[in-house]
């Protein structure tokens, strides 16, 4: 699936989307170098929302590691020209 | 009861396993683990049979991870690298250069700590429960606040205060000894929210075979343990997450 050419810098759309009562971002798609860290989206959610807590994942099935490399997700989860990955806000838990 | 093949409405499920659920999890998830980690021990199940007569054919036990060895030094890159990013966002005359001085301790060798994880199940909360311990090679025990520093869930700025990731000290239950462990309250509702958009998943004996997986994904978190991509596309339903956008929200 790579192609494992890390060299040039490719670019991956995620679509950022809100479940449960999490509020929906203005820009919901943007564009990242594919060699950022996910650590970035989640920042990048954190700050836009203003939380702290944040519950993101991928394809109804996992949570990215922070250290996972963008471009190596969009490979493997991507669909579409695009990385979906849904937020929720922790919500009121225990 | 065979509740493998049971037809499974997902927008009811509460995120919960039963007993009896978590062991078939068990297995699927360590059956995976050992084919996309070799090179890692593998979560072995220990089982523990109770002094109560309850009239179950599966053995009541938990996971086992043992002798998980971390070096510290490939921690130290994961701090640099949230300094950097600091950096990058455009404010170097503040005193974060103090920072630097006291997260890189350079002068210290590379240590070696161990770590034995076990997944043990909740019965009070139905959900699996991830315990710990870490100890340096002479048997130490660290120190919550060492292992704290050590957590590479930490330096990748994990909210170490938020609920969902809450540490405490507690009796393991099996062991009847003091493990840390991750605190199970919101466990269910996170697991059911991962799963509520994947409108594939009517079948009782794939949301238990993948349960453990997606839970181990934000888990493991915590204590830096990484799950493979492969192993996390093995999970992964192959529907277009396109058509479930498209419809706002499909549940068929």
């Amino acid at each position: 699936m790579t192609t494992g050419s890390p060299s040039s810098v490719r670019k991956v759309v995620v679509h950022l989307r809100a479940t449960g009562d999490a509020p929906i971002l203005k820009q919901a798609k943007f564009k990242i170098p594919g060699t950022d860290k996910f650590a970035k989206v989640i920042d990048f959610l954190r700050r836009q929302l203003h939380r702290e807590t944040l519950f993101v994942y991928v394809n109804s099935a996992f949570s990215p590691n922070p250290d996972e490399v963008v471009i190596d997700l969009y490979n493997n989860f991507g669909f579409d020209g695009k990385l979906v990955v849904n937020y929720a806000c922790s919500m009121a838990w225990g | 009861m065979d509740v493998k093949e049971a037809a499974l409405d997902i927008s009811h499920w509460d995120g919960t396993l039963s007993l009896n659920d978590f062991s078939i999890a068990a297995s699927a998830f360590s059956e995976k683990w050992k084919r996309f980690n070799p090179g890692v021990p593998p979560w072995s199940w220990v089982p523990c049979p109770k002094q109560h007569l309850v009239s179950s054919h599966r053995v009541e036990g938990y996971l086992q991870l043992e002798n998980f060895c971390c070096v510290k030094s490939s921690e130290k890159e994961l701090v640099e690298v949230t300094l950097t990013q600091k950096a990058e966002s455009g404010r170097s005359n503040k005193e974060e250069c103090f920072d630097y001085a006291t997260l890189v301790c350079s002068e210290q060798p590379h240590e070696v700590i161990h770590y034995d994880f076990h997944i043990v199940y909740s019965a009070s909360y139905r959900v699996p429960v991830l315990y710990f311990r870490a100890y340096h090679t002479d048997g130490q025990p660290l120190l919550f606040n060492d292992i704290e520093k050590d957590l590479p869930g930490n330096s990748a700025k994990l909210p170490s205060e938020s609920k969902w990731t809450f540490i405490t000290q507690e009796e393991h239950p099996y062991l009847n000894r003091p493990w840390y462990k991750l605190h199970p309250c919101g466990t269910g509702e996170w697991m059911k929210l991962l799963f509520l958009g994947d409108p594939l998943l009517t079948v009782k004996g794939q949301l238990i075979e993948r349960y453990l997986v997606s839970w181990f994904s934000v888990v493991g978190q915590v204590v830096g343990l990484k799950l493979p991509l492969g192993m996390l596309d093995s999970i992964v339903s192959t529907y277009s997450c396109t058509n479930d956008e498209k419809n706002g929200n499909t549940e068929k």
